[in-house]
Formats: C-alpha cells, structure tokens, sequence
C-alpha cells in the first residue's frame, strides 16, 4: 500500500510569460478596441440604451464566471478537498480578477435609468412598485452594489494572499485559515450571486420575481467555472506545464461539469414549471417574451444544447478522462453560459423578438480581452499549483 | 472409510490490510482468475491492487434508467394524450402539456435505475447466498473482526494445490488451508 511520503514532491512550477507569446498583448489591443467601440454607443445618445443592455449581458457573463470561480475555491477549502489542489491556483486567479469588475460597473451606472424601469418612476406611480420601495431605491442599489464587490474581492484576495503565503513558509496554518474563509466565503458568494442577480437582471422587470432566480444563476456560473477551468488546465497542459495533472482529475472536473448541467436543468425546469402552472400574468411575461419571434430559437436552443447534448456526452467515462473531448464540452457550455446571459438580458430590451446588434459583440470583446490580459499577467506572478499544500500529495495520486 | 471431498481452494491469512493488498498485486500478476480478497472493511484501491478493471454495472443501469423514463412517457402521454384528454387547469392536453410531466419521468427514471442498481448488483455479487465453501474454514470466521484472506479457487487453470500453496506461503499467507466444499 503506498502512503502519500513514498511519492517524491513535484517540483514547483511557474508560467514562463514568453510561452503566452503575443497572446496577452493581442488580448489587451482587442479588449481595449472592444471597450473603445462599446463606449462609442454609450456616447451616441440613440445607441445608448442598446449599449447598456448589452454591456449588462457581457458584464454578468463574465461576473458569473469569476463568481463561480471563487465559490469552487471556497468549496474546495470548506470541504476540505484533497483532489483539487493541483488546479485550485487557477481558480484563485480568475477570481481574483472580481475587484476589476467595479470599473466595468460603471457604464451601468452611468445607464440605469435606461436599464431599470423602476429607476425614473416617481413613487405612487406604480403600486407594485410602491411596495417594494424599501428594497428598490436609488441609495439602497447603491450600497447593495458596494456590498457585493467588496464583500467577494475580500474573499477571493484574502484566499489567493493565503494561498501564495503558503508557497513560501509551507505553514499550515494558511490552511487553517483558507478553510474558515472558504466556510464563511460560500454564504457570501451566495448572497453576491443571488442578489446581484436579483438587482441587476431581475430588476430589469420590476413587475416580475422568481425565488429560484439566484441558483438558477448560481448553477450556471458554477458549471460554466468549472468548464473555464478545464481549459484553462488542458491548455497548460498542452504548453508542458501541470504534467502532474492526469486523467483521474480531469475526470473529477468533468463529473462536476456533468453534475451541473443536471441542477442547471433541474433548476431551470422548477423555475419554468412552477411559472407556467401557476399562470400568473406577471410571472409568465417573462417567458413569453423569451418565446416570442426569434427569441423562441434562442430559447430552445438554451434547452437542448445547456442540458440535452451535454448531459449523455458527459455521462460517459470515457469523455470525461480524455481532456480533449472534455474540453470541447467546455467550450460549449461556456458559449450556452454566454446564450444564457443573452437570453435573460437582451429579451428586456427586444421584447418582440431577437434583434442582434453589432454592440452586442463589442463589450463581450472589450471585457473579455482585458479580462484575459489581466489573467495573463496574474499567470506568470505565482506557482501554477499550491506547491507547499499539505494535501498536494493526496491531490497528485487521487484515484476515482 | 476416507469420504470423497472436493476441494474449493486454498486460504491464506495476512497480517493486515497492507500486506493483503501488496499479496493481491502479486497474485494478480501471476495471473490467477477465480480468485478473491475478503477483510472486515473495504480497502481502497483494492480493485486495482486485484485488477478488476472497470465495473459493468453502469450498462444495466442506464439500460434501467431509459426504461423508466419511457415508462413514465407512456403513462403520462397514452391517457392524457390519447384514451382520456382532458382539460386540467386550462393547460392544453396533446404533448404541449409535456411540463407537467417531466416530475414524472424524472422521478421514475430515478426510481427504475435506483432499483436496477441494487438488483443488478446482487446478480452481479451472486446474493443471496445461502452457503459457501470458505465458512468451512474455521479461521475464516475471524473476516469479519481482524482476519484479512485471500482465497483462490481449484476451478482457476493456474490453481495446484502444492504450487499455489507455496506461492502463498512466499508472498507471506499463513494459516494456509485446504479448503473442502
């Protein structure tokens, strides 16, 4: 029986920035053009209200990504988890990139009144507005805003700090701590995902509400995260770094990914069934808007391609333990993430059906490039695993 | 008058769950078939140290799993759809009122794949079991509080009883015992 002191330690390793090549700086020239182009629609007063929901689409995309990147690093630690040590840095640093998520913010604070309806009406204007005033008004968005981001960039640097510290002295109380932040962090990330959630997409309509709207979200960021880092693994992986990376983890990862397109689906399906049965116009509005022209398309494709094409790919083992399959998995689901994002944003805006617009493009560009180049320059500053971890022997011979 | 018995195999007893599984790597690589390990509590990586390979329960299981949602399509669907329509809660009847039924086929997908789990299972570990030969072996009582055993059988091609017995003996079996059906 082999015991974890009889494997000699990996040795450590760290991202040599001339293997990204001009990667990152062609990411930082789009991300920049991207940003530049988006803020010509925000200058134009009669793109302005195009641009503002497709900057939200964008902006909620990739927050949900570097949310659910963050609640897996404070799950790995609450649960204690041994399998996910190899990979845990790179979901510390994607979400470590949260706190850059408050200058992005600013456009739409610069749009709310273009994308909330309750934002300009006058109280007594609407009743159903009127009753929910203690919760939807103007101070109360503003501080709830402030809450949200420090709250999670607390978190997710406090986590990455530890973590790094730890590379250095070996000391076990970093993991002590890690475990009491990631206990108190998947509260916290819970209330950041379901009550952003809540204001800045469900607040879109105020008429309508769903209770299942923040793990609906939450099980799309979570899957999404989880597929994000299997690329980010297997394309390390493919430049020669992370050997000590094999199938038995991968396989891991894809269980998750597996398991997430199931409570997406079982989510999505109660939020859907209850509404439909029920048959409350103010609830059901928000689906038949999503089922109108062109939206219906998008819709079904959500359906089919979230949960029905991945669900028996991902069953199989063998799709799971062959990172090539499993990465084009991931790449799908993070483009059904994205047709998420579109179809709960844009419908707000285009109410008679699907009416595409080149601003659409530009902020998911802009974000994302600059996202990229930020995570980039994160890649090259710290090992590319926990090195002095003291479940990293556990982690380097799992077994499924 | 000596009685004809036949003989179901040879035992060995080990130390601990250690030196059980470093024994079930060498017995696995000589390459013995009708073989198996018995301890009081599961040992991971037991299978691999035994080469077992991977488990074939999925196949029934999924097989169970799709009968179970096609049951419930069936149940759902035949009456509403077809014998008996019926207007419920002004929701339409034909196969757009597929989302009242989908609790159903889940519910039963789960429930038919749960069942075929265990039954499959059973058939698969050969229980119940009324008797086995190696509850003839006296020592073998001690499986479930501390004994760890392997027990390989006369039927594997590679058994004879002085060679195997010596090869127990070597890979550090004590308490080496015929054991009679």
């Amino acid at each position: 029986m082999s015991h974890p002191h009889d494997l000699t330690p990996p040795e450590a390793e760290k991202f040599d920035p001339k293997h990204a090549g001009s990667l990152p700086k062609n990411l930082l020239l789009a991300g920049a053009a991207g940003i530049l182009l988006s803020l010509i629609g925000l200058a134009v007063p009669s793109w302005r209200e195009q641009f503002a929901f497709s900057w939200l689409f964008a902006f909620f995309f990739f927050f949900s990504i570097c949310i659910g990147c963050l609640f897996w690093t404070c799950l790995h630690h609450a649960s204690d988890s041994d399998w996910s040590v190899l990979v845990r840095r790179q979901l510390e640093n994607v979400a470590s990139l949260i706190p850059y998520f408050v200058l992005f913010f600013l456009p739409i604070l610069a749009c709310t009144s273009y994308l909330f309806k309750w934002w300009d009406l006058a109280p007594g204007a609407d009743p159903l507005l009127d009753a929910k005033q203690g919760y939807l008004n103007h101070t109360f968005f503003y501080v709830r805003a402030a809450f949200y981001f420090s709250l999670l960039t607390l978190i997710a640097l406090s986590l990455k700090k530890r973590s790094i510290a730890q590379d250095k002295d070996g000391s076990v109380s970093h993991s002590l701590m890690m475990r009491k932040l990631g206990v108190g962090g998947i509260p916290a990330v819970a209330i950041g995902i379901t009550f952003s959630g809540i204001d800045w997409l469900m607040g879109l309509d105020f008429h309508w509400f769903s209770t299942m709207w923040g793990v609906y979200l939450f099980a799309g960021a979570a899957g999404s995260s989880m597929s994000l880092l299997v690329i980010i693994v297997s394309a390390l992986k493919r430049r020669g770094y992370l050997s000590v990376v094999n199938e038995e983890h991968f396989h891991t990862m894809g269980k998750y990914m597996l398991a997430f397109s199931i409570f997406w689906a079982y989510i999505g399906f109660s939020q859907y069934m209850l509404i439909w049965y029920a048959n409350i116009p103010e609830e059901t509005i928000y689906f038949r808007i999503r089922n109108t022209g062109g939206w219906w398309y998008l819709s079904t494709l959500l359906v089919v391609g979230r949960f029905f094409l991945p669900f028996p790919v991902l069953l199989m083992q063998a799709t799971k333990k062959a990172p090539q399959y499993l990465c084009a998995i991931a790449f799908w689901i993070i483009g059904m993430q994205l047709l998420d994002m579109y179809v709960i944003v844009l419908p707000a805006l285009h109410e008679t059906g699907l009416s595409p617009s080149l601003l659409d493009i530009f902020p998911l560009i802009g974000m994302g490039g600059i996202l990229g180049w930020l995570f980039f320059r994160n890649l090259g500053k710290s090992y590319l695993f926990p090195t002095r971890d003291p479940r990293l022997a556990a982690s380097l011979k799992l077994t499924n | 008058m000596a009685q004809y018995q036949k003989v179901y195999g040879l035992g060995a007893e080990f130390n601990d769950a250690a030196a059980l599984m470093a024994a079930a790597e060498k017995l696995r690589d000589a390459g013995f078939k009708n073989w198996d390990v018995h301890s009081p509590f599961p040992v991971h990586g037991m299978d691999a140290a035994m080469g077992l390979g991977k488990s074939w329960l999925s196949a029934p299981v999924l097989i169970g799993g799709a009968a179970g949602t096609l049951t419930a399509v069936l149940l759902t669907f035949i009456p509403s759809w077809g014998i008996y329509p019926l207007i419920v809660h002004g929701k339409p009847y034909d196969w757009r009122t597929v989302p009242a039924f989908f609790p159903i086929m889940f519910e039963l997908t789960v429930l038919f794949a749960s069942f075929t789990t265990v039954f499959a299972l059973m058939i698969f570990s050969q229980l119940p079991k009324w008797y086995h030969p190696v509850f003839n072996w006296e020592r073998f009582k001690r499986v479930t509080d501390n004994g760890f055993f392997v027990v390989i059988e006369a039927r594997d091609p590679k058994f004879s009883e002085t060679k195997t017995r010596e090869l127990l003996e070597s890979i550090g079996g004590k308490h080496v015992t015929l054991i009679h059906d």
